[in-house]
């Protein structure tokens, strides 16, 4: 008689390769790197010198309260938007996922695993933009660093969630950069990337603002200058996660 | 004492796409340390077969067992004991060979070394080179490397040696022969016939989904009255496609 079979999961070792594979798969996709860490970082130069000196409000400048907070909201969109969705729709598309799920290893573990090397990409991408704002236009910390961080952490999540339905109604890699891409500019647009939302209409300044980019830059930057954050920001960004796993949940396909 | 169960048992399975009936009433029964062929035409339902024995696809009826287990509903268990090469697998294309290896090992907790499989599959000397940079062959060995990383008790092989040069098949022929000395059995889904002839103890015929011959590769050559198997399996899945005409 054979011995029975028991099923085991793949412990902690099979999940640091993982991971470690995850992470040489994003940097030796070069180019998938420029955006996130290199597009920031340019923003921060073209805004800061002058942003710099102007004081906004409790001792924190336009560039503490403005320009920081754009850039570390550009970081985490397209990480969370363009690259997230893109590395699945082609794991997806190229049945790696597929074979995967006839080892003892599941889909999901990539997806985990892409997950955490993307928050990985996300710290490089912020740190970068916060040393060289730091140590070359003298920026200042945020005055509720826990809120702040919090914030960043809530404003990612989102950004996932929203990756999660680009990935999930993407039917090629192709397709989910570009409709990355879309969304991404979407709500930037919307949300203050090319430039203040007073500009806007109205509706669509509104909207920009309740969209997951607007309210990302908005409850950062209250926690950067101290001042207490508006519970529509927080709920929007809410509601932009539980809507993301709701969609994921249901239209998401491994294979 | 309880009778051990078959390796893979495959009672009256069914799998439709839309309209067509893709596998239609397949029954196979494959015994532990056999090399089981699965033959066909394109288009036979081959792929599907084994893909619903992988659990990789739900049938729309009949009974599947591996060793016992239900490939979806004991789907872990059976992740264990069974290693599947498919037709076209992709893998990380900027992984290393070494670093996929290393990647595959890990999930089985006994799992062969990672130097043992890149000799097993003749891989040693590109262990360095990225997927996307290895050619056909190269990647199809890697593959085959990988479906038997866990040590399996069951492989399935999808298309093993389309695609390779004849020295390169020889030595995949080579690790399929090896694998029936440790006893593992083996379900090697094939169009090439010398394949058939030099490796399965038996092999069912598959066409428009339907089991249209199940026997010894010589039973077959000698109920279709042919010379050789080439002959044999064009003569019985031929008569096949004119009855359906």
């Amino acid at each position: 008689m054979s011995s029975p079979v028991i099923a085991r999961r793949p412990g902690l070792g099979s999940w640091l390769t993982l991971i470690r594979c995850e992470t040489k798969m994003v940097v030796r996709d070069t180019a998938g790197l420029v955006v996130p860490i290199g597009l920031p970082l340019l923003i921060l130069m073209m805004n800061s010198s002058a942003a710099g000196g102007e004081v906004v409000i409790n001792g924190r400048t336009a560039l503490d309260v403005y320009v920081l907070p754009m850039v570390i909201t550009i970081v985490m969109a397209t990480i969370g938007i363009i690259n997230m969705p893109s590395f699945l729709a082609y794991y997806r598309r190229s049945g790696i996922l597929r074979r995967l799920s006839v080892t003892p290893a599941s889909p999901a573990m990539v997806l985990i695993a892409q997950v955490v090397v993307s928050l990985l990409q996300t710290v490089i991408g912020i740190g970068a933009a916060f040393a060289v704002a730091l140590l070359v236009f003298d920026a200042n910390p945020p005055l509720r660093p826990a809120a702040t961080i919090g914030a960043a952490l809530l404003a990612m999540t989102a950004m996932y969630a929203l990756g999660m339905i680009v990935a999930a109604v993407a039917p090629t890699p192709n397709s989910a950069v570009a409709i990355g891409l879309v969304a991404f500019f979407a709500v930037g647009a919307l949300g203050g990337l090319f430039g203040g939302r007073d500009s806007l209409p109205d509706v669509l300044a509104r909207a920009g603002e309740w969209l997951p980019f607007g309210a990302s830059v908005e409850v950062l930057q209250s926690a950067w200058a101290g001042v207490p954050t508006e519970p529509l920001h927080l709920i929007s960004l809410t509601a932009t996660i539980v809507l993301g796993g709701l969609v994921a949940a249901v239209f998401f396909r491994w294979d | 004492m309880e009778s051990e169960p078959a390796a893979v048992d495959v009672r009256n399975l069914s799998k439709r796409y839309g309209g067509m009936l893709a596998v239609d009433d397949v029954s196979l029964r494959v015994e532990t340390g056999e090399i089981f062929g699965v033959l066909g035409t394109n288009g036979a339902g081959k792929t599907t077969t084994v893909e619903i024995i992988a659990g990789l696809r739900r049938p729309d009826g009949g009974h599947v067992r591996v060793l016992g287990l239900d490939p979806r509903r004991e789907r872990a268990k059976v992740r264990q004991v069974l290693g599947v090469q498919l037709q076209q697998a992709h893998l990380h294309h900027a992984l290393t060979v070494a670093e996929l290896i290393d990647l595959y090992v890990g999930f089985y907790p006994n799992p062969r070394p990672a130097g043992e499989l890149l000799d097993l599959v003749g891989l040693t000397p590109q262990r360095t080179t990225r997927f996307e940079k290895l050619s056909g062959g190269q990647q199809q060995r890697l593959s085959i490397a990988l479906a038997l990383a866990g040590r399996p008790r069951v492989a399935i092989l999808d298309e093993l040696t389309t695609g390779l040069d004849p020295r390169a098949r020889r030595k995949v022929w080579a690790t399929v022969e090896q694998l029936r000395d440790d006893n593992v059995t083996v379900v090697l889904v094939t169009h090439a016939m010398e394949e058939v002839e030099r490796l399965c103890d038996r092999v069912a015929l598959l066409d428009a989904g339907r089991i249209i011959a199940l026997d010894t590769p010589a039973g077959l050559v000698a109920r279709a009255g042919a010379a050789n198997l080439d002959e044999a399996f064009v003569a019985l899945s031929g008569k096949e496609l004119e009855e359906s005409a």
